[in-house]
């Protein structure tokens, strides 16, 4: 039986009548990169609402690294390894990229969190505009903070999503490669919700496809792909 | 002693739901908490003063509100319409800084003195309530609230425009995309609510002396209200208006150091209960 | 800027409290000048709130009236050396601030703002009250004793003196508030006061930094408070009143509160228009309220934010915090 590092069991999210995530089982091995497809509104985000703490349970349970964090609030999973990026991006603006980035390294309990926040900053290539406000940064700048403010800290558990968002076709393969490139040499794990088929299908170790709130296809990449219900939800003839 | 009192609470209700509607209407269009409204209720006053003055009280009645009409229509024009996209505490600042121009100006004007406007001798008698007179003045006061409040209520009910301010309270945006004017119609609504501060100004003036306190005396009250009415509605200005009244007035003759805190009290608890009505931003 | 730095300006700003006396020799305008210190000390308290944790309290003067007050019942009832009840007080306050703080900063934005109005009258109207306390709406002298810490009284209250000392407590707290907002405390109390939701999604727990900031406000501002009883000896309701919460509210707008020092500037405007400009126009108020608008609507940032901006050449309207000390 593996130890999966991140796992939901029969997750459910419901409100207001609505059935935004309705019993969705999901995996996550050490070092995987999950990608996370569906058409909008068919409950990816929400569940990463879910597993980060964003949103309560309405049924079910969250267990990171073999532990039931499904109580847990959003502060509490984060100092267990579990970190995530938002899709609109959320930074702090007044501050300075370098001083946000090295606050939230610290405070992951990294030793030299100078060190990790350059390390981080470089990777994403924003070390140079470690002196400068946040709100001054360019849009796919800003993207980038988002990520580094997630990344920094040595996660665990890497929740990204929509990274691309609003990026143009080069700046999302660029950023593609360095994420797999970071996630395999620092060992994290990782679930990423996409709308770029090409950067889900291109990075991704295995693939799960959600529909109305439901897990309807997962596995390797080239299998979901060719799944009939997949093109028919999602990709249409030209997938 | 105590029917002289719940009457007297009955009439600084009604002059409540005057002020105070104007207030939740302001709020509920613009978002804004108007901090200079007690300064336009004082500003409605002395403006009567002076219009009764030259002619008649009725005159004033309708004259003096409908000059603070004009100025609320500029006030949404060049002040919440072209702040409306900042932080709503930026509002609410500029609108303290309007209260110390006006309160400056009103004393400037009418100096610092204490004046009195006498009722109009229309009215100028007394009524048999329960054993005790009543100036029938101020029972003209309690049907004056009365019918402001019916009215209003009538009016954002069933009329058109009525409509259009209800949903524009809502939401604004999908509002104004429907076709609706929203700037004329912010415009309107802000006019009609400082006309009705300057309404409760007027209509004040007789029983309650003009003094340059006036509009600090009563603009706390009138945060009261509309907090425990829930920002905006005006069906619970209504009815938190004549509560405060009430309660005011039964305390001063039982509890008088305590009655005066508890409107403050229950204004705490609904802040940190349910602060949801004060979120400031639009959905 | 840096610590060293800070050190060296307010070395710097001491030596200019010491040239002002030298060249200053008229009672009346040292006293007002400390009258404008004390009130720069007060809106520095609302100035942090606002700087810190973004939030508008109209009801600060609850702090500072109560020093006010504290000093003046525990003076009476002789509970203890004078020196030690303005640690007494300071530490009360401090307490209050932050058993209220962790209640009320819950509270999002007007709403917030409202509620500190709401309490500051509650306490007003009880002081206003309270005959047998606090003397009521008539207010109470604030006894004194002959010396304080080993000085006499009479002579602390020479308008040098306590300019001085006035303008020595300013400095001292502008100096170690900088010192601690540069600190990891302050880094974690401004992601909270830019993005509450993103702070708590990189480990920070939110409530308490809000409610130590709100609580630090409250010390500030009760620091004022003493100063203030010392210099006038009486402490009457007027001192918790919302609308000395607004005037001062005003100053830190005016000054600019993305600067530590703004409100202290702020302060310092508003009493130059008081005076100089109150010989020569009866509505001085007027001006200084159409100044307030003025300020907010084409430079948020304030005259602080205004100065900054033109010394690093950039523009000043916008959400550009300048560097504070």
């Amino acid at each position: 039986m593996t130890e999966y590092v991140l796992q939901t069991e029969d997750v459910a999210i419901h409100y207001g009548g609505v059935k935004a995530v309705d019993g969705v089982d999901l995996t996550l091995s050490k070092g995987q990169i999950r990608g996370l497809i569906g058409p909008n509104g068919s409950g990816k985000s929400t569940v990463i609402d879910a597993i980060t703490g964003r949103r309560m349970l309405t049924r079910g349970k969250v267990v990171l690294r073999g532990e039931d964090v499904s109580e847990m609030g959003v502060v509490e999973r984060r100092k267990r390894g579990l970190s995530r990026s938002f899709q609109r991006t959320s930074i702090f603006g007044q501050m300075l990229v370098g001083k946000q980035v090295e606050l939230a390294s610290h405070k992951m309990g990294v030793e030299d969190s100078y060190a990790d926040t350059k390390a981080v900053l470089e990777e994403l290539d924003l070390w140079k505009f470690a002196q400068v406000e946040a709100q001054d940064l360019g849009y796919g700048e800003q993207r980038r903070l988002d990520l580094a403010l997630a990344l920094v800290g040595r996660p665990s558990v890497l929740l990204l999503d929509e990274p691309m968002a609003g990026l143009s076709v080069k700046e999302s393969l660029d950023l593609a490669q360095h994420l797999k490139q970071l996630t395999s040499s620092w060992d994290v794990s990782v679930l990423l919700v996409e709308h770029d088929m090409d950067v889900v299908f291109s990075i991704s170790d295995v693939v799960t496809v959600f529909e109305l709130g439901r897990v309807i296809s997962t596995g390797e990449p080239a299998k979901v792909r060719s799944d009939p219900r997949v093109r028919e939800a999602y990709l249409g003839s030209t997938a | 002693m105590l029917t002289i009192n719940l009457f007297n609470g009955l009439v600084y209700g009604a002059l409540l739901i005057i002020m105070c509607s104007g207030l939740a209407l302001i709020y509920g269009l613009r978002r804004v908490v108007n901090f200079a409204h007690g300064s336009l209720y004082m500003m409605g006053a002395y403006l009567g003063y002076t219009i009764a003055f030259n002619s008649n009280f009725w005159v004033a009645l309708v004259a003096a509100p409908a000059i603070m009409a004009c100025l609320g229509v500029l006030l949404d024009r060049y002040g919440f319409r072209l702040l409306q996209d900042r932080d709503p505490l930026t509002v609410v600042l500029v609108t303290f800084g309007l209260l110390l121009v006006i309160e400056d100006m009103v004393q400037t004007i009418w100096g610092k003195s204490n004046l009195s406007v006498a009722a109009p001798q229309a009215l100028a008698f007394s009524v048999d309530l329960a054993g005790t007179p009543v100036p029938a003045y101020r029972i003209g006061v309690i049907v004056v609230g009365f019918c402001v409040a019916v009215g209003l209520t009538l009016w954002l009910r069933y009329s058109k425009i009525g409509l259009f301010v209800r949903a524009a309270s809502t939401d604004p945006v999908t509002t104004s995309m429907q076709g609706v004017n929203t700037d004329l119609l912010s415009a309107g609504v802000v006019g009609l609510g400082t006309a009705l501060a300057g309404l409760a100004g007027v209509v004040a003036a007789p029983f309650l002396s003009l003094s340059p306190s006036m509009s600090a005396d009563v603009i706390i009250d009138s945060f009261v209200v509309v907090v425990i009415g829930g920002l905006g509605s005006l069906a619970g200005a209504f009815i938190a208006a004549m509560l405060l009244g009430m309660v005011q007035a039964i305390g001063a003759v039982y509890l008088p150091d305590t009655a005066v805190l508890l409107p403050f009290v229950f204004m705490v608890f609904i802040l940190i209960w349910k602060p949801s009505g004060f979120a400031g931003s639009r959905t | 800027m840096t610590f060293y730095r800070s050190l060296l300006v307010s070395i710097i700003a001491l030596l200019l409290g010491l040239a002002v006396l030298n060249f200053v020799t008229s009672s009346t305008l040292l006293s007002l000048f400390t009258q404008a210190i004390i009130y720069a000390v007060f809106a520095l308290g609302i100035g942090v709130l606002l700087k810190q944790n973004g939030m508008v309290s109209f009801g600060h003067a609850l702090y500072f009236g109560s020093a006010g007050y504290l000093m003046g019942i525990m003076l009476q009832l002789q509970w203890a050396s004078a020196e030690t009840l303005i640690f007494y007080t300071l530490f009360i306050i401090t307490l209050v601030g932050l058993l209220f703080g962790l209640i009320i900063v819950r509270v999002p934005g007007v709403a917030f703002g409202m509620l500190t109005l709401a309490i500051g009258q509650m306490f007003y109207l009880t002081a206003s009250r309270a005959r047998g306390f606090t003397g009521g709406a008539d207010g109470m002298n604030i006894d004194w004793p002959s010396t304080l810490f080993g000085f006499s009284v009479s002579q602390i209250l020479k308008p040098s003196v306590i300019f001085m000392i006035s303008w020595t407590t300013l400095i001292i707290v502008i100096f170690l508030v900088s010192c601690l907002l540069r600190s990891r405390f302050g880094a974690i109390t401004e992601a909270v006061r830019d993005n509450e939701e993103r702070a708590r999604f990189i480990g920070i727990s939110t409530l308490l930094p809000r409610a130590a900031i709100y609580s630090l406000s409250a010390l500030i501002s009760g620091i004022a408070g003493v100063l203030s009883a010392l210099n006038t000896g009486f402490v009457s309701p007027e001192n918790l009143h919302w609308s000395l919460s607004g005037m001062t509210l005003m100053m830190v707008v005016v000054g600019g509160f993305k600067v530590l020092w703004g409100p202290a500037l702020g302060a310092v405007v508003y009493f130059m228009f008081k005076d100089i400009l109150g010989d020569y126009a009866t509505h001085w108020m007027t001006i200084f309220g159409v100044v307030l608008i003025a300020v907010i609507v084409f430079s948020p940032t304030g005259i602080a934010g205004a100065i900054v901006g033109l010394m690093s050449g950039k523009p000043s309207v916008g959400n550009k915090p300048a560097q504070g000390h």
